[in-house]
């Protein structure tokens, strides 16, 4: 019953990586930041067995924002927000919504209805604090939360598809039809774009590669034109930031340097490769060969991460983890047969991990090698990094600024009237 | 006519027809006084005799807060000061700063063709405008104003939203800092603002070595107004140091330099890094301080990779003189000549038909 045309609404997709943030209607977030926050004070939640109010007084101060975090704190914990695809700390949540509206968005919640984007295996209770917290402390005048499967196939006109979401903390499979997400056939993995900058940064530091993050040294000038490195000692910073601060060069080497390899990769076949280099913030050249192809590899072989130096330990989490090919026959085999053939010609690629090069190619490749001859595989992808991104967020903003979705928000009378639980009925 | 270019910040207004080969005609303090039932508008000279508390601001760190005050500012600008003619009146650009929120910018175009009539409508923001004044439509607006600092990279005219920053630090700060240094070197003389912002503009400067400044700095005199003879020593660099020490105005950020090449990492694609870094307009009051030009190129190249040379931009020598100080107007200027012919504004027909959200559409942002 929210007539919405004047007043656009606010679209919300909380990753495990970044959150997005902006207006419906538009064609990018205005706000994208990280969705980790620094914390210091004493860590409660870590353990998650506190109770509400324990937590309460226990009063940590909190840092949300690439402004904020990227200044060094003394004592300051970097705090994810979202583990293993569902909400941990919820108020990281809130303290990130707050962010988002009242610094980066400069809007008042009152104003504007929120679509909020969740993980496609969200949990029951999840979603109901989702909206207990939203319309208690932000108090829109109407809500929706929306799968992030859903809207990445709204994002490309299609009501039904087979969404491979390849994100930062994990990859999720899921089928959606008629614009409903079929819960039996979601198929998640723990290998995103996290594991994969971990690898990378294991990877080089074993070959001696030091980084340093960007507060670490300063460069002084010893004669006009030379400089010299100076390395800063501080002793009060916390491992997770250091580590944090070196994973977000290590980010960066893997988005400029990383391909997807055109066919099963060879450690042999690759060893002659050449190399390419890449200028790391304190001046210091790395040349990076065969690494480049076997860190994207992980996607399809996750078996792969044993040969990484240092990951072995988390091996057997892994063990029974498959990769991006055998995940889309394994959930396609799960729907029903009528669709199958649908879902087969429609595979769409999302998330950042997905802008890799040569992905969407050597997917393609793969499945067609797997899939039953009688299916005509078709993956895809658009064609600008950006977009693929964002590409939640983009269908958050197709959804909202619809016509016909205008009736069905979950508007604050109704939550009044029936209370968190009804979000079942109104959100399926 | 010419269409009207029209920069409102926290401390000046700058307002004129699109003159880019002149200053703007119109450069006059945003303090407004209250006077009985209306407000009217006073230039800073007769601030003196005025009590604090009359004069108010309608703007605040670069944001427009209080809309009835503003209404009359403008009047005051289109009527009197620019020579409209009720009936008559022209086009206007206007700028905007960083993160403005839609719903600002929807008000601002309604109050303009509403209120005032006018017959054409543009908004752009003052970092692309800054660039404009010195000629490139890529680079880093480093825009330093007495209510904030903003650091915004531009790619081909497009602002790049989410590598922006916004520092709520700036002019205003400065003069604190320099009011508070004052009283704790003589605690029995009380400076107002206006005196310690006065003395800020003219003895203030940037030290090359701020460390060497510190331990010896000769202490000069110079003669307020009101006739009282004031020392001033290391605190003149105290105050230019302030944004590549932000702890000395207990603010927990990063350098201003150091704050530009984190925007500029976090933008993406890295291959226009390096075309970013290359064109720096470091612009505002607070830039034209002897000394800041040379000290900021100094930090870039130390933080900057061997492969990248950053490069402060001067303004070309066709431009006028104070084109730093007045960049964002400069930059309207050039670009209302550009806009209005080629009828990219928003028009009285295009907001009677669509509203105010047309802003949104037509002024890209």
């Amino acid at each position: 019953m929210y007539g919405g045309d004047e007043v656009s609404a606010i679209v919300v997709d909380l990753g495990s990586h970044s959150c997005k943030a902006g207006y419906a209607g538009e064609d990018a977030p205005k706000a994208v930041f990280p969705s980790v926050v620094g914390s210091i004070g004493p860590s409660s939640l870590a353990d998650g067995v506190k109770a509400e109010g324990e937590a309460e007084e226990l009063k940590r101060t909190l840092y949300v924002g690439t402004q904020a975090l990227g200044y060094r704190r003394d004592h300051m914990e970097i705090v994810p927000a979202v583990k293993d695809g569902l909400v941990t700390d919820w108020e990281i949540v809130d303290k990130i919504w707050d962010h988002a509206f009242r610094e980066r968005l400069l809007i008042d919640p009152k104003e504007h209805p929120m679509l909020l984007a969740e993980p496609s295996l969200n949990t029951q209770q999840h979603r109901e604090k989702t909206v207990e917290l939203m319309f208690e402390k932000y108090r829109p005048p109407a809500l929706f939360l929306a799968k992030n499967s859903v809207l990445t196939s709204f994002a490309t006109g299609r009501a039904t598809s087979l969404v491979v979401d390849c994100g930062g903390g994990s990859t999720t499979v899921a089928a959606v039809h008629d614009g409903y997400v079929l819960q039996k056939a979601i198929i998640t993995s723990p290998i995103g774009g996290e594991v994969l900058t971990d690898c990378l940064l294991k990877t080089l530091e074993s070959t001696g590669v030091e980084i340093l993050p960007r507060f670490s040294f300063k460069r002084k000038e010893i004669r006009p034109g030379e400089f010299e490195l100076v390395k800063l000692e501080f002793p009060n910073t916390t491992e997770s930031y250091y580590r944090y601060m070196q994973r977000q060069i290590a980010a960066d080497i893997k988005e400029s340097v990383c391909r997807v390899a055109d066919s099963n990769f060879d450690e042999s076949a690759y060893a002659n490769i050449p190399t390419t280099s890449y200028e790391l913030p304190d001046g210091k050249v790395i040349e990076v060969g065969s690494d480049r192809f076997k860190i994207p590899e992980l996607l399809f072989n996750p078996a792969l991460i044993q040969a990484i130096p240092g990951m072995d330990k988390s091996f057997n989490e892994f063990a029974s983890v498959k990769g991006i090919p055998a995940m889309v026959i394994q959930s396609i085999n799960k729907c029903d047969l009528d669709i199958r053939r649908e879902l087969f010609s429609s595979i769409l690629l999302a998330g950042g991990t997905a802008a890799m090069q040569q992905l969407k190619e050597r997917l393609e490749k793969e499945l067609m090698e797997e899939a039953p001859q009688a299916a005509r595989v078709k993956v895809l992808a658009s064609g600008n990094g950006i977009e693929r991104r964002f590409s939640v967020w983009i269908g958050g903003s197709i959804l909202a600024s619809l016509g016909s979705f205008q009736q069905m928000w979950f508007s604050k009378a109704e939550y009044e009237e029936h209370g968190p639980s009804y979000v079942q009925r109104k959100c399926p | 006519m010419e269409p009207v270019v029209l920069d409102v910040g926290s401390k000046l207004v700058k307002a004129g027809f699109a003159y880019p080969d002149q200053d703007p005609s119109m450069v006059f303090s945003t303090a407004m006084v209250k006077t009985k039932d209306e407000e009217s508008d006073k230039a800073e000279s007769e601030d003196e005799e005025i009590v604090l508390e009359d004069v108010v601001n309608p703007i605040s760190r670069g944001i427009i807060k209080d809309w009835d005050l503003m209404e009359d500012l403008w009047r005051y600008i289109f009527y009197t000061g620019l020579g409209w003619e009720v009936g008559n009146e022209g086009q206007i650009l206007i700028t905007e700063p960083l993160l403005t929120p839609k719903v600002a910018r929807e008000k601002v175009v309604q109050v303009m063709f509403e209120t005032f009539n006018v017959t054409g409508f543009y908004a752009v923001e003052q970092a692309v405008l800054s660039l404009y004044s010195v000629g490139r439509i890529s680079g880093c607006a480093v825009d330093i104003g007495h209510g904030k600092t903003d650091i915004a990279p531009v790619w081909e005219g497009a602002l790049q939203h989410n590598c922006v920053k916004r520092m709520e630090l700036g002019g205003e700060d400065l003069t604190k800092l320099l009011l508070e240094e004052f009283t704790k070197k003589n605690s029995e003389r009380r400076l107002d603002l206006a005196t310690a912002e006065m003395l800020k503009e003219t003895v203030s400067a940037v030290a090359d070595d701020y460390a060497a400044v510190i331990r010896e700095c000769p202490v000069e005199e110079h003669i307020l107004p009101d006739g009282q003879v004031i020392e001033v020593g290391q605190e003149r660099y105290m105050v230019g140091e302030a944004f590549f020490q932000p702890s000395l105005l207990n603010v927990e950020e990063l350098s201003i330099v150091d704050s530009l090449f984190r925007c500029v990492s976090s933008c993406v694609p890295s291959e226009n890094h390096r075309q970013l870094l290359e064109n720096i307009v470091v612009c505002g009051g607070t830039a034209t301080m002897p000394g800041f030009d040379a000290r900021f190129q100094k930090e870039a190249n130390l933080l900057a990779t061997p492969s990248v040379r950053p490069a402060v931009v001067k303004p070309p020598e066709y431009m006028p003189e104070n084109t730093l100080r007045y960049s964002a107007w400069m930059g309207g200027a050039i670009l209302a000549k550009v806009v209005f012919p080629q009828n990219q504004h928003i028009t009285k027909a295009d907001y009677d038909e669509l509203g105010p959200s047309i802003v949104h559409k037509k002024c890209y942002s």
